[in-house]
């Protein structure tokens, strides 16, 4: 009966899988960590420190879907990151001086033209010229990392602009309590919309409709999750000193128990989820979108059926470039720094967390909302094993072991349903 | 007849390295009518129909559309001149839905350029059904269907968008007795709302149930063309093998001389 | 006739070639580096350089970016080279022992670089690491002397690491064992990653809920990631951070207050010294007639070596005019963003 009613809602069983380890995974470091994984503090991290690899493992589907890999973004990431970093410490401020309100944003901005710029070059060897992608992206993995290095011949450029800063989270990189509300209504009512929509459209054409209870349960589940991440993020106050700070500089009275100013959702958060929110809706709602799963599925049927598979792959190696220059900008806003190991070995982790989310290295299959939650789940294992003591080369083998036992499990799933 | 053909391939060569896939081929296809295309395995047969769907580019040669020049450089370009096709190895995408596949490169977008999926799924429903009307998962993979469905999803796609010229490229090679006539009946209400087919097949006797003229070929070029009704069985498989040409059939230049 | 003229072209490099060699009377100092990347190599570099430059000798080199294999086949590319003697800083010491057993078999002196070769034969010059460790823990105790410690260790895979939390632990453990001080958090950092860093030191804050006191953070990359994650908890400049080789960011980050101490090795006394030292066992002089060298048996195999140890020099708050004055970093750069009158040199 069970089974029948979660088939009624038509969600993806392997998302529900996935979601389902991921609160297993939770509940197991909880109780082992004596309860401190499950609190807003360290669920609150865990969703920073996850921001990074999410951005672009959301990328990374697209790669891989249309049979690509890019082993190239750990090292876009990290030159990237030396380029912004010199330009608001170094470059900026000979025109605009020190702390100019401006310096965040065009700072940025060369920063997400030049990702555009290295992932078009790259996606240009690869689509026109016709150069495996494995081998142009090991290039680029060499060639960006050795261009990080030679901005500043190696040197940390830091600190980084106060404004700039805000991207990497922390206390004022939070949107608050009332923000966090605001966002999280808005996003429920969206979903509400989103669903009424897609039945009002379904019943126009007389297709068969989920039934009214499987729409409440999505829909109320949707919207329940959402509100209680809300409520998570807004448990977790500032920091003693930092309010203290903080009433001081706006002549405000601190009460005798303390005051709680929420955290909120963090802005890299934010950046995370509206990365996910727009490649989900470019994967599944736009022709860009279909061409590159069609081609992961048959090139051959998609260029006989007119689609412009060269310029698709193009488009899809500049995004990655693109996401890649956003994670850079949150990585160096979090640490307050650019250096030039900044991405070492990210690829293998956002490439993990695909594969883990779904994601068929062969081509043609995955979701963006299945490599992020891939992505969370990885940095779970690892922030949890630290906070138990476990250290680094034990972190290691476990974070490989749950890789390959994660796709082995997808792969039998797989051949069962006889897909 | 004096009726403009549909179709008029004439002098058409397409060389690979120093391989001629297709040598001085003229072709002719008239609206509702079969016209099969026979030979061995490397005859020229696909290649020359890929020319004409614009998959490959011809070297040389000219081909017309009703009377007026064409100039066919991609697959767009024959779609706009109403040619369709459906290939032997289908040509689908596994990994997409049967409504997805019927769409490709040409998807039904709302007002705010977004995929309209449940209008495509809408229209697919309709032209399926009408081929196979035991056909029900439209939201599958086309990868999870049977050999007969993906061949429905295949035809479905060549007519949908109003096609006037259907190049059938093996279209039973994949499929049981059952489905086989299916698709030959379909063949035959298409030829008789004034298609002009060019059929690929191995099978004779299909080739003869369905056809009203044959073009025989033989290493890259024309062996002959004929009436079926003027040829017999063992007459084709002496062009096909041999490249006799009989005297009820027009001799192309792949023929032998006697 | 093409194959002719490039015959003849290639006869005569060959005769210029040995002609050259014959007059060549200039040294060949050949270095094999473990791996750029790390920020302080380069001006290591930059001194040998200009010293093998002024004694007129020659300069040749290779990376072995970070893998013990490829430095393997790097020093037999500078053996083959003709160097006269090897200058090596290796990735791991022990995988390196074969290559420099080769060297030393054919008659090249061999010097280990900053990380101890365990060789009988071989030269050792550094900065007394387990001294940089024992710098570290001694600021830091002198800001902070009871307490929760972190120590934000180096990389797994280099015995450096090791040799630092040794110096750290020797200094601090009168203390830790009278329960003055309490290890509330110790970990690796993976490639000595300061993002890593800066992670390790959050889960730590959430394991203790904030009761840190002082953190022992074993280089400036890794001191800024602990230090960024202070900053979201408010915590920076209250807690002391240790850290070692004199980053541009960490000096100034000692100004304005969040760092305790940085160990300053200078790279360009270690690399101008390692040059003389060279120069001398190229021209055949003992290891023992080196003037300042001393034996030195502290290896894990116990083996005596002639050794130089420099002394490395802590940088506080206090004595920021040393490096300024060594020209190691400009005014401007230390002071950049320092309220006035908290740091004297800053004026």
């Amino acid at each position: 009966m069970l089974a029948r009613f979660i088939k009624s809602t038509e969600l993806d069983i392997r998302l529900l899988g996935m979601a389902g380890a991921l609160a297993l995974i939770w509940i197991v470091f909880h109780v082992l960590s004596g309860g401190l994984f499950l609190t807003p503090r360290n669920l609150w991290n865990l969703s920073v420190q996850s921001a990074p690899v999410a951005i672009m493992a959301a990328g990374m589907v697209f790669v891989i879907v249309t049979r690509n890999i890019d082993l190239s973004i750990g090292s876009m990431l990290g030159f990237i990151g030396m380029i912004m970093g010199t330009i608001q410490t170094d470059v900026l401020p000979k025109v605009l001086g020190f702390e100019h309100p401006a310096t965040w944003a065009l700072t940025l901005a060369a920063g997400l033209g030049l990702g555009l710029g290295l992932g078009a070059f790259q996606g240009f060897v690869i689509a026109y010229l016709g150069i495996p992608s494995f081998i142009v992206t090991l290039g680029g993995l060499l060639v960006w990392r050795g261009a990080a290095w030679w901005v500043t011949s190696g040197q940390t450029v830091a600190p980084l602009d106060d404004t700039f800063r805000l991207l990497g989270g922390g206390p004022e990189g939070s949107i608050g309590a009332t923000w966090s509300w605001v966002l999280g209504f808005v996003a429920c009512a969206t979903i509400v919309v989103v669903l009424a929509h897609g039945r009002g459209q379904r019943k126009k054409f007389h297709f068969p409709l989920r039934p009214m209870p499987a729409e409440f349960v999505v829909g109320g589940m949707a919207c329940a999750a959402v509100l209680a991440a809300v409520a998570v993020v807004n448990a977790y106050p500032w920091p003693v000193g930092i309010v203290r700070r903080y009433a001081e500089a706006n002549h405000i009275a601190v009460p005798d128990g303390g005051l709680f100013i929420a955290h909120g959702i963090a802005i890299p958060v934010l950046i995370a989820i509206g990365t996910g929110v727009v490649m989900s809706f470019l994967a599944t709602r736009t022709r860009f979108g279909r061409y590159a799963y069609a081609i992961g599925g048959n090139p051959e049927a998609a260029e006989l059926a007119g689609v412009d598979t060269r310029w698709v792959i193009l488009k899809c190696f500049m995004l990655m470039g693109l996401l890649a220059a956003i994670a850079g900008a949150v990585s160096i806003a979090r640490l307050n720094a650019a250096t030039n190991s900044e991405g070492t070995l990210a690829e293998l982790l956002v490439i993990a967390a695909a594969v883990i989310g779904g994601t068929s290295l062969s081509g043609g299959v995955g979701t963006v909302a299945g490599a992020m939650l891939g992505a969370v789940l990885m940095q779970s294992l690892q922030s949890g094993m630290v906070l138990l003591g476990v250290d680094t080369p034990l972190q290691n083998i476990v974070v490989g072991a749950v890789l390959v036992a994660a796709v082995g499990l997808d792969t039998v799933y797989r051949r069962r349903s006889a897909i | 007849m004096d009726r403009t053909p549909l179709v008029a391939m004439r002098d058409i060569s397409l060389a690979f390295g120093g391989v001629h896939a297709v040598d001085r081929v003229s072709v002719d296809l008239y609206p509702g009518e079969v016209m099969a295309l026979v030979g061995h395995n490397g005859a020229g047969k696909s290649t020359l129909v890929k020319i004409l769907s614009g998959a490959y580019r011809r070297d040389s040669g000219t081909i017309a559309i009703r009377g007026e020049e064409a100039s066919i450089a991609n697959p767009r370009d024959a779609r706009k001149y109403g040619i369709e096709t459906t290939y032997q190895s289908l040509a689908l995408a596994d990994n997409v839905d049967a409504a997805a596949n019927l769409f490709l490169g040409r998807e039904l977008r709302t007002r705010w350029g977004t995929l309209d999926d449940i209008a495509m799924e809408a229209e697919a429903r309709k032209v399926i059904g009408r081929l196979n009307p035991n056909f029900q998962r439209f939201k599958d993979p086309v990868k999870a269907l049977s050999g007969g469905e993906r061949q429905s999803v295949a035809i479905a796609r060549a007519i949908l968008f109003d096609a006037r010229i259907l190049i059938m490229d093996e279209p039973t090679a994949a499929l049981g007795p059952q489905e086989a006539a299916q698709v030959g009946e379909l063949i035959r209400k298409l030829k008789s709302d004034g298609l002009g087919i060019f059929l690929i097949s191995h099978d004779i006797h299909d080739v003869f149930d369905l056809a009203d003229r044959i073009c025989v070929m033989k290493n890259g070029r024309v062996v002959g063309t004929a009436r079926v009704a003027h040829v017999t069985k063992d007459e084709v498989l002496g062009m096909i093998i041999l490249g006799k040409c009989p005297t009820a059939a027009a001799p192309g230049l792949g023929a032998v001389e006697d | 006739m093409r194959k002719l003229a490039a015959a003849v072209l290639a006869g005569a490099a060959l005769a210029a070639s040995f002609a050259m060699s014959a007059e060549a009377k200039d040294k060949v100092i050949g270095v094999s580096w473990s791996n750029f990347q790390e920020e302080r190599w380069k001006t290591d570099e930059a001194a040998m350089k200009s010293a093998i430059a002024a004694a007129g000798d020659k300069y040749i080199s290779a990376d072995a970016q970070s893998s013990a294999q490829k430095q393997l086949t790097d020093i037999e590319s500078l053996i083959a080279q003709h160097a006269d003697v090897l200058i090596v800083l290796p990735q791991d010491a022990s995988a390196i022992a074969p290559a420099v057993q080769k060297a030393l078999d054919e008659g090249i002196p061999v010097i280990g670089y900053d990380r101890l070769i365990e060789n009988l034969n071989a030269f050792y010059i550094t900065f007394d690491n387990k001294e940089v460790g024992r710098m570290q823990a001694r600021a830091v105790f002198a800001a902070k002397p009871a307490g929760n410690y972190v120590f934000i260790k180096g990389s797994s895979a280099d015995p450096n690491a090791d040799f630092l939390f040794a110096g750290q632990i020797e200094v601090l453990k009168p203390a830790i064992d009278s329960g003055q001080i309490k290890n509330v958090g110790e970990a690796y950092t993976d490639g000595w990653l300061p993002a890593n860093a800066q992670k390790n030191m959050e889960q730590i804050l959430t394991k203790t809920n904030n009761k840190v006191d002082a953190v022992v953070a074993s280089n400036d990359g890794t001191a800024g990631g602990a230090i960024a994650a202070l900053l979201s908890q408010g915590m920076a400049g209250s807690v002391p951070v240790s850290g070692q080789d004199g980053d541009h960011a960490a000096l100034n980050r000692i100004a304005l207050g969040t760092q305790t101490v940085s160990v300053w090795k200078d790279a360009r006394a270690l690399g101008k010294r390692a040059v003389e030292i060279a120069a001398l066992l190229a021209d055949g002089k003992r290891m023992s007639d080196i003037p300042g060298a001393v034996k030195f048996s502290g290896g894990p195999k116990k083996i005596e070596m002639n050794s130089m140890f420099l002394t490395p020099i802590p940088i506080t708050k206090d004595n920021l005019g040393v490096v300024i004055d060594a020209g190691w970093i400009k005014k401007e750069e230390v002071c950049q963003g320092v309220k006035p009158g908290t740091v004297k040199v800053c004026g």
